[in-house]
């Protein structure tokens, strides 16, 4: 029996137009679209919870859909609460690992040197592919030695003398596995005359949500409403976040499909590039070096959900030198980790085949994205590497070799 | 965020006004909740088709002159049949740019055929769609090949070659229907009854299925002189398939528009996007306006769902939020409104007058008639009698028209939003 | 001028008639049925489906309440694909009379109704959506039953079994031989051709226009029609019947019916002459909306699909009197002790769910009549595809690499006949009503078995068009498999298609607001504005051929 909260599924006219834009039903026909696996099959799922199909399974919740419904319907929020019905049942050891980033970092950051290692050798991909269905072509983002909130430690009294502060949500990719975008986002921050506050929190919940653990993601998501909003009010700061998926987890997923209340940070919360580009416009603009580079950019699918791709292009657009192509919005395919999965490896390249084919158009020297997991997936995919943003603002400002 | 002017909703009204814009050196942004009625449109732009009781408009420009006198609130009315003309003309231009060919028959309309075989009025149609050689193979009288591909579930040319064959124009032309296959296309698990216009525009996107597809063709069309296909023959690389496609079969091939999505429409909609971005606008996909802070009969800036408590400012606003299907309108039990700024609406109080008693009346539904009220410089008035200076109103979401029963739709959408940027332009200056 | 000669004829393709024509067939009686519109069009198309418990008449009508749980029982092992055994609850608002409650329970055990009292707690867990202010609640054991499905697989039993089946054929008048009536004077109404029916025994089972058939044979008998509205929403609000525990009102139910929920319903009294042109008023689909929002708050925010109403054949008894009152007892009239009328007897009133009953008490006197001595086997024969229980898990696997959603769907509507509908080629399971999962094979299986001559009957038989779009993408599909399957000229496929629409857009032009409204522009532009159907000139008979 369904308790019906999501109704926005009764919006839907049946106008196909979902369909064209969803990056999976194009690569894959094992998927039917958004149309089918959300509002239509939604009316039959509460009729009888039977007539679920596995093949929403397939869904990366890039949430190109609901961008591009007419009715507002929360398309991919119907999927992936679907999913969890479905997933309940499946637990596998795979999906229980690839959603705990915190967990996992915090043991793998221990001994990186040995992780890292050991996850290229053949014996272990091997393992990897057979048994825990990760699939051996799929390369895994490098632990960092150390913690990026030991770093931090060290240097907290500084930021903490600044007379603006923002509270920066740096999330389990930077703790673990990207120190150095962590500190970027300080220099960044400190050249614009902001302190950087670090509080508590926990990982944002978006592996948890793609892979079914939503009672674990709903206390995640808690802890970081209250932790992330008291923090704010204590040194009145706004608080941003370098990653688009984590912002848009505790901006949009947390209300729309976690069903909680996150007005005390909804507010206060920027993705990093729409709290730079304000400023940007008032006039606080640091000083910036040429970073005579030719870059390609990816605007990340929940960033596009956002609608703050235009201020991280408006950002890039300031830093002198930078010779910026913006490619077409499209999905790179990896979702998370959906790319981390044998059954969906192949769907998930196919989906960022035209990504791909368009950088390769494009021919930079580097390609720039906001979202972790676009890096990993273009990185593995393309010749090309991947930088953020906010990285390539930090060596304009501190003149660094990018 | 400051921009010159923002615009709600990127339609064909909103994205033909902020090209106008920009193209003056305007700082624009669009905002758009999510995909526009082009997705399903036939893709031909109509400028008025219909007198009403049957009677069709073959001069639009001409009628237009006399019609406009005695309909003053009509969206024509408010530009002026001269300012329709310039915006008409300025929007091919504009898709010219983009590689879209529209075909039009100097100041008259021509008929383009329905999925179901009747012709209707239109100005513009793509050269896909209506050329004139499409129009000399009629005159001559030559043999027309229906195809379709085996199992594609949304066209069915018999049901269009029986009307067809009932218009005089087609009594003497022999038309014969044939089928096609899909080649031998990716993944086996596909199903394809149940592909969509979408899935075979991709097929013929993809460079290498192009011989397999002209030599099916070719055979299924038999003696033939040109083949009428549904409209799914490719969308990204269209224009130069379309051309190899007629070279390899040597045949005309032409499109007739089907169930959404509207592979037609989506071409216009992609190059009205690019054209925008090429000029330098902002289009935000997927978010939508909430509302607005209005001081002293101005709208000063506009909020929406996803930046929350952060507001767009601008100088100047378009509303081209479309009508109840996309949301410009809402209807409720017993009221129609508009939702963004609670603007003054002209609709029936009885709910029972909104539409007529059958579902294909004579003159129309009601209920498309309704929007917007505004002044003839398309400013509307707020529910408690403001006029808002610098806010304009455009495109389907303006009342005292009917799109459907004259005919009219796309022209009122382009004129209207060419009119609110000239609006706009000429304050600024 | 055609004739056909046959043992028995039943005039009226409703529930009661497709019932009694399966119960002579079963008899070995040969039977002809005679149906002016199409199967399940008449009333029983026309109501909310329930399958009562009898609760409902357990205060005022003890008989009914017990022919009620009686057939109940019987239905849920006959009719497995028809039925669904949802279970129901009586709830009392915080408005409503509480001793209403105590009255109900009394009078279920005088009925044999098993009427169990439930926590509020307890009914917000059976039923989450409810209104969570309910003071009272009972559980009882009403379901659900799909008229169409029902009266399809009862009429599809008849013809296995050798019957036959005149649909979209009206009759005219009963043909009289002195006091006997002999046959029936019918015209097929697509093609024109009349042709005449003779039979020892004549079955009338037309329901409310029952009056106009017995006038046509000289005999005066008083239909006493009170008209019901009900409203259709989106999606299936409730999962088990809610009712209200009160005395018996308007907007007094809500139950779940397939994919959707009907709030039911209003009584209104109307004249005789007026049964044709009923339709729903502005008023009623007020009151339903307000009350139904009573029960589940969340229809408030829920789109309205359409609105319909139906006429209750009841057999006015005597005086004036609300038509709620009026038992729905069911009347078997003989003729021929009544109106010394030979070879005609009349069966009506009742319920749908009495439907069987009804038919073995015509058919019983109509064997009477024959001086055919079979006993009535109908309680204990399933009807084709409930002939054992349904098994999801079983056809999902069967049918591995289908989709579970379109497997489900189809052994929901047709029981353990998917097996001749489904298969594994994938034109077969093709989309095409992608709201209520509608594959092109169940299409191809209607067209062929179940008696569609058009869009409107297919829809009846398959739900096609039945969802949130009403039609919007499959109606034109549709038209189109007429064509590809041979079951109509691509002339008769555009006007079908016409026709489709203008009896879709009767239900919902009373409901035209919100997302519904948004939906008919949609469909509007769609097939006027892109298709020009509305301009398609339809020529007279013969000028095409
Ligand atoms: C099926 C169909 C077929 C048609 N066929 C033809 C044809 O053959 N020829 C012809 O000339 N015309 C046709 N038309 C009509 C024509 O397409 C429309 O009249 C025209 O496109 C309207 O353009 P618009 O920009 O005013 O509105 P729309 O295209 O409706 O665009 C409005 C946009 O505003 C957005 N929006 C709404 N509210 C908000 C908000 N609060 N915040 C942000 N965004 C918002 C919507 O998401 C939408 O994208 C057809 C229309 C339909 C539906
Ligand atoms: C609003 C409402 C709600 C109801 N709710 C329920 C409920 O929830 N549960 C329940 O069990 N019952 C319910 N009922 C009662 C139930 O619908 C009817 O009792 C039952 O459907 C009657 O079936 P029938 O076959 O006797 O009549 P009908 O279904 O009316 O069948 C008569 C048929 O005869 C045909 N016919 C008429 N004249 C001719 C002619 N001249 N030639 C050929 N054919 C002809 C008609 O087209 C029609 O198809 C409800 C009734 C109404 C009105
Ligand atoms: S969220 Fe992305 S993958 Fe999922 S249905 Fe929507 S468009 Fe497709
Ligand atoms: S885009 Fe929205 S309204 Fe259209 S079919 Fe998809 S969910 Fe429905």
């Amino acid at each position: 029996m369904i308790k019906l909260e999501n109704i926005s599924f009764d919006h839907c006219i049946k106008c196909t137009v979902c369909t064209i834009y969803c990056p999976v039903a194009r690569a894959t026909h094992h998927f039917p679209g958004p149309k089918q696996s959300g509002p239509d099959m939604e009316r039959l799922r509460i009729k009888s919870p039977g007539l679920l199909d596995d093949s929403l399974k397939y869904c990366t919740n890039c949430k190109r859909c609901e961008i591009a419904c007419p009715s507002n319907v929360k398309i991919a929020d119907l999927i992936q609460s679907s999913k969890w019905r479905y997933f309940r049942k499946a637990f596998r050891v795979r999906d229980f690992f690839l959603a705990r980033t915190d967990l996992m970092g915090g043991v793998a950051t221990r001994a990186s040197f040995l992780v890292n290692f050991f996850i290229k050798l053949f014996p272990v991909k091997f393992f990897l592919d057979r048994f825990m269905k990760i699939p051996s072509e799929r390369r895994f983002p490098r632990y960092a030695q150390g913690t990026f909130r030991a770093w931090y430690k060290k240097h907290r009294k500084e930021q903490e003398a600044f007379a603006e502060k923002a509270v920066y949500f740096h999330g389990c990719y930077v703790n673990y596995n990207n120190h150095d975008l962590g500190k970027d986002v300080v220099t960044v921050l400190n050249a614009m005359n902001v302190g950087v506050i670090v509080t508590d929190e926990k990982c944002c919940g978006v592996p948890l949500i793609a892979n079914g653990y939503i009672d674990k993601a709903r206390k995640n998501a808690l802890f970081n409403i209250e932790s992330l909003a008291r923090s704010a009010s204590e040194s009145g700061a706004r608080i941003v976040s370098a990653s688009s998926s984590c912002s848009f987890a505790l901006k949009h997923e947390y209300p729309n499909l976690l069903e909680l209340d996150n007005s005390a940070i909804f507010d206060g919360l920027d993705y990093i590039t729409r709290f730079i580009h304000e400023r940007f416009e008032k006039g606080n603009v640091p000083a910036m070096g040429p970073v005579p580079v030719r870059a390609a950019y990816h605007s990340p699918c929940h960033l596009e959900r956002m609608g703050g791709v235009m201020n991280t292009i408006e950002v890039l657009k300031k830093i002198p030198g930078l010779e910026l192509t913006i490619l077409h919005s499209e999905c790179c395919g990896i979702a998370g980790t959906y790319g981390f999965k044998k059954e969906y490896y192949k769907v998930a390249q196919k989906v960022g085949d035209e990504l791909f084919k368009r950088i390769e158009r494009a021919n930079p020297e580097i390609v720039i994205t906001d979202c972790e997991t676009c890096k990993w997936q273009i990185e593995m995919s393309t010749p090309y590497r991947v930088e953020h943003p906010v990285t390539v603002l930090a060596r304009a400002i501190d003149g660094k070799k990018l | 965020m400051r921009y010159d002017c923002v615009i709600i909703g990127g339609g064909l009204s909103g994205l033909t006004c902020g090209i106008r814009l920009a193209e003056k050196g305007a700082r624009c942004a669009v905002i758009s909740t999510g995909m526009s009625a082009l997705h399903f449109s036939s893709g031909s732009i109509d400028l008025f088709g219909n007198e009403g009781e049957g009677k069709i408009v073959f001069r639009p420009f001409e009628y237009l002159e006399k019609f406009i006198g005695s309909n003053p609130l009509h969206p024509y009315a408010r530009c002026g049949s001269s300012r329709v003309r310039e915006a008409l003309f300025y929007f091919r231009d504009q898709l010219d740019l983009e590689d879209i060919d529209l075909y039009n028959n100097d100041d008259a309309n021509h008929f383009h055929v329905t999925t179901l075989g009747t012709l209707k009025p239109t100005f513009f149609s793509q050269r896909s769609v209506f050329n004139e050689k499409i129009r000399l193979a009629f005159e001559k009288k030559s043999k027309i090949a229906a195809l379709n591909f085996e199992g594609y579930r949304d066209f069915y040319p018999e049901l269009a070659v029986i009307n067809l064959k009932r218009n005089v124009l087609f009594r003497n032309i022999e038309i014969s229907s044939g089928k096609i296959l899909y080649p031998d296309y990716g993944d086996p698990q596909r199903n394809p009854f149940e592909y969509r216009s979408i899935d075979i525009a991709r097929i013929f996107d993809t460079e290498r299925y192009l011989e397999d597809l002209a030599a099916q063709i070719r055979t299924a069309a038999g003696d033939a002189a040109f083949a009428a296909m549904p409209a799914f023959l490719g969308i990204t690389n269209f224009k130069r398939h379309h051309q190899l496609l007629q070279q390899l079969t040597g045949l005309l091939i032409y499109e007739i528009p089907t169930l959404p999505p509207s592979i037609l429409g989506m071409r216009i909609d992609n190059a009205l996007k690019s054209r925008f971005a090429a000029l330098g606008g902002v289009y935000i996909a997927g978010d939508t306006v909430r509302g607005g802070t209005i001081a002293g009969g101005r709208l000063e800036s506009v909020f929406t769902e996803n930046g929350g408590s952060s507001a767009l400012y601008a100088g100047s606003f378009v509303l081209a939020s479309g009508s109840f299907f996309s949301g410009g309108l809402v209807s409720e039990f017993s009221r129609v409104r508009e939702p963004v700024f609670g603007l003054r609406v002209y609709s029936h109080a009885e709910r029972s007058k909104w539409h007529a008693q059958e579902f294909f009346p004579r003159n129309g539904h009601p209920f498309l008639e309704f929007g917007v009220e505004t002044d003839e410089r398309f400013n509307p008035l707020t529910d408690d009698g403001q006029r808002l200076g610098n806010l304009y109103c455009t495109g389907a979401l303006l009342p005292h028209y009917n799109p459907i029963r004259e005919g009219s739709g796309g022209g009122v959408a382009v004129s209207t939003g060419y009119r609110a940027a000239e609006l706009i332009l000429a304050g600024n200056r | 001028m055609k004739r056909i000669e046959t043992e028995a004829i039943v005039i009226g393709g409703g529930a009661t008639g497709a019932g009694t024509l399966r119960d002579l067939s079963l008899r070995g009686v040969r039977a002809v049925l005679i149906e002016k519109s199409d199967i399940a069009s008449g009333t029983t198309g026309r109501n909310h489906g329930l399958l009562h418990s009898g609760t409902r008449y357990a205060v005022n009508d003890l008989e009914s309440a017990r022919e009620c749980i009686r057939e109940n029982k019987i239905l849920k092992k006959i009719a497995r694909h028809c039925i669904e055994d949802t279970g129901g609850l009586f709830v009392t608002l915080p408005e409503d009379d509480p001793s209403y409650h105590g009255k109900l329970i009394e009078h279920c055990k005088y009925a044999g109704i098993r009427c169990e009292e439930v926590s509020v707690q307890e009914a917000l867990r059976i039923e989450p959506n409810l209104n969570p202010n309910i003071l009272a609640a009972l559980r009882v054991p009403d379901g659900t039953i799909d008229p169409f499905r029902l009266t399809s697989a009862n009429v599809l039993d008849a013809q296995e079994r050798g019957a036959t089946v005149l649909t979209h054929t009206g009759v005219s008048g009963i043909i009289r031989e002195g006091d006997r009536a002999i046959g029936v004077r019918c015209r097929d109404r697509r093609t024109g051709v009349e042709l005449e029916v003779f039979g020892g025994i004549i079955v009338n089972a037309s329901g409310v226009w029952g009056q106009e058939i017995c006038a046509s044979a000289g005999i005066a008998l008083r239909m006493f029609p009170s008209k019901g509205s009900m409203v259709i929403i989106d999606y299936r609000i409730n999962n088990v019947v809610v009712n209200r525990c009160r005395v018996p009102s308007d907007g007094d139910i809500i139950v779940p019916g397939d994919t959707v929920s009907l709030i039911g319903t209003t009584s209104k009294k109307v004249e005789y002459d007026k049964i044709d042109e009923i339709t729903v008023d502005e008023d009623e689909i007020a009151t339903l909306l307000e009350s139904g929002e009573k029960l589940i708050p969340n229809v408030s925010r829920t789109r309205v699909l359409r609105a319909y109403c139906g006429v209750r054949p009841l057999i006015a008894v005597s005086g004036e009197m609300d038509g709620r009152e009026i038992s729905r007892g069911i009347v078997l009239i003989d003729h021929e002790r009544r109106d010394s009328v030979g070879g005609l007897i009349t069966i009506a009133g009742g319920k749908l769910m009495t439907y069987r009953l009804m038919a073995e008490m015509a058919a019983d006197l109509a064997c009477a009549k024959l001086k055919v001595r079979k006993k009535c086997r109908t309680q204990k024969t399933a009807l084709p595809g409930s002939e054992r229980k349904l098994d999801q898990a079983k056809s999902v696997k069967f049918f591995t690499g289908i989709p579970n959603s379109v497997v489900g769907s189809t052994l929901y509507r047709h029981g353990q006949r998917i097996r001749n509908i489904l298969h594994r080629e994938k034109r077969n399971y093709g989309l095409i009503c992608e709201c209520e999962m509608v594959t092109e094979g169940e299409i191809e299986y209607a067209l062929k078995k179940l008696n569609v001559k058009d869009i409107v009957d297919l829809r009846r038989r398959t739900r096609i068009g039945m969802g949130p779009c009403q039609g919007q993408l499959c109606a034109y599909r549709a038209a189109g498999l007429f064509v590809k399957y041979d079951s109509a000229t691509s002339a008769e496929s555009n006007k079908m298609l016409v026709d489709f629409l203008e009896e879709r857009w009767k239900g919902i032009k009373p409901v035209l607001w919100g997302d519904a409204l948004r939906e008919v522009e949609f469909c509007y532009w769609i097939y006027q504005g892109l298709f020009g159907l509305g301009d398609v000139r339809f020529p007279e008979e013969g000028e095409d051929r």
